[in-house]
């Protein structure tokens, strides 16, 4: 089920995803906290163009349907409220990484790297772009080592959701007209469910810990 | 209509105690929700047997119900029922000492009907996509119940746990979507469904790279949901935490239905690419599990946290069962699930008593001879860890022989003794470290309990029930289970 070849709709498509990608590493550097959560509204914003792409050019209607979800969710809905939160709870801005910037940098490009070697014999099946499959993997994978390398909850998070991104744009990059609609709809209010509860729960830390470092829950051990 | 009430019932109990203001109310409506389940999920494990091992199947297959998951279905509603009868004593008491608000309270009655309804959706659905945003709405609901108490401790434990879950899922949502990707291409030009059943049929034209990927993310991302080591280390933290009915769930049946959605990967897997693959990656990470659960029991010092690592030894022995793919070992997988289900609750149960009375789980500071201060609990206490620990004349004892004989039978005589050697370190820890608590003086400073009929009920009806099913197991009980056998291992 191949759709037509586009050439330049799988210009484009490689394209953007290689500007998540970008937007990914460009999370690892920044160290301000609403920043960090404004790259990821511009990457979602990405995602949803990627999705809009596909849609026009291999005429899937119900692709437009993933890409106005994404829109609404995660480029204004989350974004909005998780800056509401941290107004809210009065945090410093700064985050303090475990690993010193250069360092993570080298780190991110091994791991991109490791992406491309484990996608290499599936891009076969890849329907839409370029490496569009290593790039989704490399999101993912960078996704972990922000949530290892951030020791604020909401950054942990805000890699969480990331990592989401990446299984999204895999989503659409090997089925070509996404999933049935009723899983995507279902994973998109599965995001906005989690990420408030997760609010609920950042909220509580801040609380009783007067802090949302997440070095200091370390009480419990094996 | 039967597997649409069987989800709604608990989803609408939930909404209701939402807005109910008696106590006694949002207590009754729990309970009266889960006899509804029970006696629904009864039907629907006779209907099963009527239809002769075919599926129920409703709204055009996306609610499907064969053989395994009506026995799931029966597991969850008797844990549950359990659960919301213990939760009434344990939760006025809680109430009365002020260690919940008003606002806890009511959020316990609300979310425990949801996370059941989001358990029971896992094991109804058919869409392999809604089975994991079930397992979600499953993680999701129960966070909160973890994170109740509000002390520095639980949040931290809901901290991981939803952290760690969470990681685990987008990797099994990875999986999942390998999984439908496998099948395009191999359908004809239409849209493949995302149907297990589909799925199921046609595995053999499945591709089989991206079915190889999708197993391993699958059992990476529900390996952890089910507390497989390596990465189990949100578990022991989060039953501990959690408030003891919330544990007796957790550990009773939410292991076992991310252990369900992984065998729902599994027997795909198998029909595609062969038997020996998943089997032996389930093998090993049982194993694994089941050896690093022993030692960690024998240093515990808290009741509950060896609960847990007891919890995480027992879903390695169901995992090895499965992996070993012998008609012997799954039956006693599936039957293990069972008693397991009834003897762990239990224990949780006599654990929160026991943290009522003397606040607190550390072995040292509760001491010894609890006989004496509390002779009700200590005695059920009692009965289930000689149960748990799997010596006559209770069912893990008949499922643990099952399974060892099934291996011994296969080719897996090595593993045996593997699965030996941890049972018997498993069985002197637990034993050791509860004779010392029930057993020997004590320091005779505590008042003497004081339990309630409903307290009583909720700790030996299941324990009684474990008894009656030991000694005599229903031949439609067992047909259900030979039926759910066929499945896992891929016969008609």
């Amino acid at each position: 089920m191949n759709p037509p070849t586009s050439e330049s709709a799988a210009h484009v498509i490689t394209l953007l995803a290689s500007l998540m990608l970008v937007l990914q590493l460009l999370l690892v550097v920044q160290r301000m906290l609403v920043a960090n959560i404004r790259v990821f509204a511009f990457q979602s914003l990405v995602l949803a163009a990627i999705a809009a792409v596909v849609g026009y050019a291999y005429e899937a209607p119900h692709v437009y349907v993933v890409a106005a979800l994404t829109l609404a969710g995660k480029v204004l809905f989350l974004p909005w409220w998780l800056e509401r939160l941290v107004r809210q709870i009065k945090i410093e801005q700064e985050i303090d990484a475990f690993v010193n910037m250069p360092a993570s940098m080298l780190i991110c490009g091994a791991l991109t790297l490791l992406a491309y070697i484990v996608a290499r014999p599936i891009t076969s099946l890849e329907r839409l772009g370029n490496n569009t499959l290593a790039v989704a993997i490399a999101l993912m994978l960078i996704g972990f080592f922000l949530m290892i390398n951030r020791r604020k909850a909401i950054t942990q998070v805000l890699a969480l959701l990331t990592m989401e991104n990446g299984v999204m744009l895999a989503a659409i990059a090997l089925t070509t007209y996404g999933m049935p609609l009723v899983v995507e709809i279902g994973i998109f209010f599965h995001v906005v469910i989690a990420v408030m509860v997760l609010g609920i729960l950042v909220f509580r830390i801040r609380e009783t810990f007067a802090s949302m470092d997440v070095s200091k829950l370390n009480e419990l051990k094996w | 209509m039967l597997l649409i009430s069987i989800l709604c019932a608990p989803f609408v109990v939930g909404l209701l105690c939402l807005f109910a203001r008696p106590h006694a109310l949002m207590e009754s409506l729990n309970i009266a929700g889960f006899v509804t389940v029970l006696i629904l999920g009864v039907k629907l494990f006779k209907t099963v047997l009527t239809n002769n091992g075919n599926a129920v199947t409703q709204w055009n297959e996306f609610l499907r119900a064969d053989a395994l998951s009506a026995w799931m279905v029966l597991l969850i509603a008797i844990v549950s029922l359990a659960t919301s009868l213990y939760a009434v004593r344990y939760f006025r008491r809680e109430l009365a000492n002020a260690t919940v608000t008003e606002r806890r309270f009511r959020e316990f009655y609300v979310l425990t009907p949801l996370f059941a309804a989001g358990m029971f959706l896992v094991v109804l659905a058919n869409n392999l996509g809604v089975m994991w945003i079930a397992v979600e709405a499953t993680a999701l609901s129960s966070v909160l119940l973890v994170a109740l108490y509000n002390r520095k401790t639980s949040l931290e434990a809901a901290w991981k746990y939803v952290m760690l879950g969470g990681l685990g899922l987008v990797l099994a949502l990875f999986g999942t979507i390998f999984t439908y990707a496998a099948a395009i291409g191999k359908t004809g030009g239409e849209m493949p469904s995302f149907n297990w059943s589909r799925l199921c049929g046609m595995a053999p034209q499945l591709d089989h790279h991206l079915i190889t990927l999708a197993f391993i993310f699958a059992l990476v991302g529900y390996g952890t949901k089910a507390g497989l080591a390596p990465m189990h280390t949100w578990l022991p933290d989060a039953h501990s935490e959690a408030p003891s009915p919330t544990s007796a769930m957790l550990s009773g049946v939410s292991l076992k239905i991310a252990v369900y959605a992984l065998v729902r990967f599994h027997i795909i897997t198998t029909a595609c690419l062969g038997s020996s693959f998943s089997s032996n990656l389930l093998l090993g990470f049982g194993l694994f599990s089941m050896l690093l659960a022993g030692p960690f029991i024998l240093v515990q010092q808290n009741l509950k946290r060896m609960l847990a690592y007891s919890s995480l030894e027992h879903v390695g022995l169901i995992f090895v069962a499965v992996g070993m793919n012998a008609p012997l070992t799954v039956f006693g997988a599936l039957l293990h699930m069972g008693y397991h289900a009834l003897t762990k609750p239990v224990l949780f149960f006599a654990a929160g008593n026991i943290h009522q009375q003397f606040h607190t789980l550390d072995f040292q500071r509760i001491g010894s001879g609890l006989v004496r201060t509390m002779p009700v609990t200590a005695f059920l206490l009692g009965l289930a860890a000689v149960a748990v620990s799997g010596l006559p004349p209770f069912g893990l004892f008949v499922s643990e022989l099952t399974v060892l004989a099934g291996s011994f039978t296969s080719n897996y005589a090595w593993a045996s003794v593997v699965i030996l050697i941890s049972l018997i370190v498993v069985f002197c820890g637990v034993l050791n470290k509860l004779a010392g608590l029930l057993l020997g003086p004590s320091d005779g400073e505590h008042a003497r309990e004081t339990i309630s009929v409903s307290n009583i009920a909720a700790m030996s009806l299941p324990l009684g029930a474990l008894l009656v099913f030991t000694v005599w197991l229903p031949d439609s009980l067992r047909r259900l289970m030979e039926l759910a056998v066929n499945i896992i291992r891929g016969l008609p």
